[in-house]
């Protein structure tokens, strides 16, 4: 298995808290990799460090063999790390069209143009369009981002973290509100990504995660305490204990 | 569109004959001002309504600008109109270089306060240094240049008609420039930005590398509004610099409402045009100026603009 990142005893303090403490994690080039552990394990705040949303206080994070540690989130992007948020993140005032072009266009090129039109950027508008059909939002395409569905809103986060060409792509809880309906559809949705890209996902429907990811990271409290693939997690003691000491 | 680009000549037209149909010079001159004060609440939109950064040091920018001209015009040439202008926007921009460096490092309530704490520095300078800005007496005696085209001189600055005109012709310029800009793809940058900015850097935005542009953006335009200011008055003082001013811009884009570009040309007119009617009454304007503003704000909080907007809605809506 190839590896596209890694993080060498990885840190992050918060005053007394170690919120990620000694953390070494490996994602594999198309792999689907699930961080599960219970609340306030430190998940959302690793992929915090490692997609440039907060310093490291130590340790070292490696893409492909570079160290990237604590650099800038949008030269991350340029390297085809993106992420989406647990609270959705999108532009509100914004079409879901302009919220999808806009993500390309900053990935594509062509933001310092300024003596020409929007629509000039043909082939970020035709990738946005495209962007759009693939996640069955074309009909909303033109309403403000505030006006839309919960439910499409999370889609539409989906879809500016596609635009940004990722080959890494870490999706913190995306079914988070979500229908069973269209938990149903996302699943299926990043299933077929991991195909293609190396996925991660932090996720609380377990069946959600015990049914599509190839390997699962359990964090409590800032630490690994277990990995593995779905079947070795589920009967794990430790694992168990974590979850139900906190219960 | 093509309603735009009409009701946008129709509007130059009527001003371009009117200091021909008014004769009073009172009027044009005091169209003249409505225009620079426009240019420069419209280049505070580019910061407010279309970056989404509250700046309480704007006029500044103005004053720097007319400085920069008066100064330029006093020691070095007092007859290269063009040359001079240019001088004007360049030093403008130089200047908010480092200011603005610093001002895009943060966001938000800290960017607002650190506006005012930049624009109490750029007054104090203004109002202190006797030797280069004349202290609170001001430049004075600024020359009046030609305005001459390949050699060819169509007027004086001095005369009350010329000024207007080429202040006509270079707002008009520099809002179709800025239009230009916010409808590129780079304004749809600033839009992101403003729309939320920590999203805007997990696109793959350079925002502060962003901020700053359009921060330099708006300050030019501002330089250029107070090179304008200067022929038009032939004299700046460093209240102009103040923050009370800065407010008072501030009113303008909020009164013609935000993110328009136009609004703010509207807004500058109303709010002079209070400026000079109720000052004619009495000494307490300001008391009045901001009622109106507290009203606005509260009742039609997207200015002027709003109200055009809706209008526009209700029309299409008919057909």
């Amino acid at each position: 298995m190839t590896i596209i990142l890694e993080t060498e005893r990885l840190y992050r303090r918060f005053g007394g808290v170690l919120a990620t403490n000694d953390v070494n994690i490996r994602f594999g080039e198309k792999r689907l990799k699930s961080i599960i552990g219970p609340n306030g394990a430190g998940k959302t705040t690793l992929v915090n460090v490692i997609t440039g949303r907060l310093p490291a206080s130590s340790g070292r994070i490696l893409f492909r063999d570079k160290d990237i540690t604590n650099r800038p989130a949008h030269s991350l992007i340029r390297l085809g790390i993106c992420r989406t948020f647990q609270i959705t993140s999108v532009f509100l005032g914004l079409t879901a069209f302009e919220n999808i072009r806009i993500s390309r266009q900053s990935r594509k090129g062509g933001s310092l143009r300024i003596f020409s039109s929007r629509d000039s950027l043909m082939q970020v508008s035709e990738d946005a369009w495209k962007i759009l059909e693939d996640l069955e939002l074309v009909d909303q395409a033109s309403t403000l981002a505030r006006n839309l569905a919960h439910g499409d809103q999370r889609l539409l986060e989906v879809g500016m973290a596609l635009a940004g060409e990722p080959e890494l792509l870490f999706l913190d809880e995306p079914t988070a509100g979500m229908s069973p309906a269209e938990t149903e559809h996302i699943a299926q949705m990043i299933k077929k990504l991991s195909e293609e890209i190396s996925v991660v996902l932090i996720e609380h429907d377990m069946d959600v995660v015990m049914s599509i990811s190839d390997e699962i990271t359990v964090l409590h409290q800032g630490r690994i305490i277990a990995e593995g693939p779905p079947a070795a997690i589920r009967g794990d003691e430790k694992v168990k204990e974590a979850y139900l000491g906190h219960e | 569109m093509v309603g735009k680009i009409l009701a946008l000549g129709i509007v130059v037209l009527c001003l371009a004959v009117f200091p021909f149909v008014v004769e009073n010079r009172f009027y044009v001159s005091l169209i003249n001002q409505m225009l620079i004060y426009g240019l420069l609440a419209m280049s505070l939109d580019v910061l407010l309504g279309y970056t989404g950064l509250l700046s309480f040091m704007h006029n500044a920018y103005l004053g720097t600008g007319a400085y920069m001209v008066g100064l330029f015009l006093l020691h070095v040439a007092p007859s290269s109109l063009w040359i001079t202008l240019l001088v004007g926007v360049m030093g403008t921009i130089i200047l908010a270089l480092p200011v603005g460096w610093v001002q895009v490092r943060t966001g938000g309530l800290a960017f607002a306060l650190l506006t005012l704490a930049f624009g109490m520095m750029f007054f104090t300078v203004a109002w202190k240094w006797y030797t280069v800005t004349g202290g609170d007496d001001g430049l004075m005696g600024v020359p009046h240049p030609d305005i001459s085209l390949f050699g060819w001189v169509l007027g004086s600055t001095g005369d009350p008609v010329a000024i207007y005109l080429l202040t006509l012709v270079v707002v008009l310029l520099c809002f179709l420039l800025t239009w230009r800009i916010v409808n590129s793809p780079f304004g749809a940058i600033l839009e992101a930005i403003r729309e939320n900015e920590d999203r805007a850097s997990f696109v793959g935005i350079n925002v502060r590398r962003f901020k700053l542009m359009g921060w330099l953006l708006a300050c030019g335009l501002a330089g250029v509004s107070g090179g304008l200011f200067i022929l038009w008055r032939g004299y700046i003082g460093p209240t102009t610099m103040s923050a009370f001013a800065g407010a008072g811009v501030l009113m303008m884009v909020l009164l013609g409402g935000m993110g328009s570009l136009w609004g703010p040309f509207v807004g500058a007119g109303i709010f002079i045009l209070m400026q000079d009617y109720i000052s004619t009454m009495t000494e307490h304007w300001e008391l009045f100026v901001g009622m109106v503003v507290i009203l606005l704000v509260l009742f039609m909080p997207r200015g002027f603009a709003g109200i055009g907007d809706r209008l526009a809605r209700l029309g299409r809506e008919r057909q």
